[in-house]
Parts: structure tokens; C-alpha cells; sequence
């Protein structure tokens, strides 16, 4: 497969940096759309896995709607840390985000940091193909919590 | 030594439209999986009882959606109308 869910290796090695804050007025996270296959723009095909250390357009779905190169802007959530374990998890979120009056297929997505060099953070996998055909594409953030949410660490 | 025993990340869902926005089910559903998560490691009869609390929420939602597509629809009309373009708001009225 050309796009691996993964946590990037490069953001484990930022964090212990401090390269990324995820707090609400931290650094601006961005939500690009991969395709597979010849989905992407100029038919170029994404690969995306542990080993993406920064934004890239190679398989990013085409301009669409209100999709734009880049993607769109997250709306950071305040980490929090599940207190009720000794050995607790911390975790970030995002809002929810949507793209509108866009026709887009996409196989995946990459989260990455938009104020620190694009590097990259995360590499999610849609399992398949999603389609929107001149409607709405939404990508819906898991619940916040030790167990699912976006972005933990143990 | 501290040790990290676990950097993870979370499945996200995705839901798409064609042909224009969410449904009132669609919009229904998203909300319902935000309110109500059910643990598939909880007791079945807890996971039973969630299902039917979040089946509860979705039907309820459902029909405020519904409701609020319907007055947002009516106030839409509203101002069209008022400018003279009794054409267009009776497009929008058959939606």
C-alpha cells in the first residue's frame, strides 16, 4: 500500500524537540487529501507512511470546491491528560473539517505542521477510496479521550 | 529511566455527499457517534443499553436537523422574497 497509517518517526523525534504545540493558539496544524493510484494530481501517486518527514504534493487530490494545494486548517483542541491511571495517557485533538462543493477521491491524508516547515505529524489511511462528488468531504477526528483519540502518548 | 510505552494514533472517519450537502440522517449520525461512543471491551448489557440511549439521540437529532434546515429554509425564502424574486424563493421552497 502507498499510504500506511503511522505516526511520522520524524514528529516523535520533533516532540522531544518542542517542534510542535498543539495547544489552541500553538502552531497551525494543516489536513492535506492523498489519492492512490492516478487520483492525484498530474496522476502522481502519494506514499505515505512512517517515513514522511514533511508536506508533499505528490498524490495530493486536485484543487476541488473549497480544497485547496495545502488543504485545509485544523482547529487545534487543548491536550489533555486522562488522570485517572498512574501511568496516564496524554492526547491531542482537532475539530473536525470539512471540505464543500468539491469533488474529491482520496485514499488518505496527512496531518502536518503548517507554521514549522510542513513537517509532517501523522499519516491517516481511509482503508478505501472516499468519494464526494460536487457535495461535502468530511474528516471526522475520533473521541478525544486514552483510548482513541487522534494523537496519544502513553 | 522514563520510558514511553506507547506514541499512537486514532482512526478518523470520513463521511462524503454528492450532489450537495449532508442529509438530515448523515448529519444525525456524525453528531450521534460524537455524543455516544460505545467500548467494544464494555459489558454487553452496558453496550446494549448505549445503543439504544445513542439510537434515542439519533432519532432526536434527526428531527431537530430536520427542523432547522426547514426554518433556516423559511428565513432564506423570507429575504428572497422580499427583494421581488418570487422565482428563485420558490425554487429554494421545493428543496
Amino acid at each position: 500500500m502507498a499510504i500506511t497509517q503511522a505516526m511520522c518517526n520524524s514528529f516523535k523525534k520533533e516532540v522531544m524537540l518542542g517542534t510542535h504545540n498543539f495547544a489552541t493558539n500553538g502552531n497551525s496544524f494543516k489536513l492535506a487529501l492523498y489519492a492512490e493510484g492516478g487520483g492525484g494530481k498530474s496522476s502522481t501517486t502519494a506514499t505515505l507512511g512512517h517515513g514522511t518527514t514533511a508536506y508533499t504534493t505528490t498524490g495530493e487530490v486536485a484543487n476541488s470546491g473549497s480544497y485547496t494545494a495545502g488543504g485545509g486548517a485544523l482547529t487545534n483542541v487543548a491536550p489533555s491528560v486522562a488522570s485517572s491511571t498512574s501511568s496516564a495517557t496524554a492526547f491531542a485533538d482537532f475539530a473536525d473539517i470539512s471540505f464543500t462543493t468539491a469533488t474529491i477521491t482520496a485514499m488518505g491524508a496527512l496531518i502536518y505542521n503548517d507554521t514549522n516547515s510542513d513537517k509532517s505529524v501523522a499519516v491517516l489511511d481511509f482503508t478505501s477510496n472516499k468519494t464526494s462528488t460536487s457535495g461535502t468531504f468530511t474528516v471526522t477526528f475520533p473521541t478525544a479521550d486514552a483510548s482513541n483519540a487522534i494523537i496519544r502518548i502513553a | 529511566m522514563f520510558q514511553i510505552n506507547a506514541a499512537e494514533i486514532g482512526n478518523v472517519k470520513v463521511n462524503t455527499s454528492q450532489n450537495g450537502g449532508f442529509s438530515s440522517d448523515q448529519i444525525a449520525d456524525m453528531a450521534t457517534d460524537k455524543i455516544v461512543y460505545v467500548a467494544d471491551n464494555a459489558p454487553p448489557a452496558i453496550q446494549e443499553q448505549a445503543r439504544l440511549f445513542a439510537d434515542r439521540v439519533r432519532n432526536l437529532l434527526r428531527g431537530y436537523v430536520d427542523l432547522a434546515k426547514k426554518e433556516e429554509r423559511a428565513t432564506i425564502i423570507q429575504v428572497i422574497e422580499q427583494t421581488g424574486n418570487k422565482e428563485l424563493a420558490n425554487i429554494i421552497r421545493r428543496l
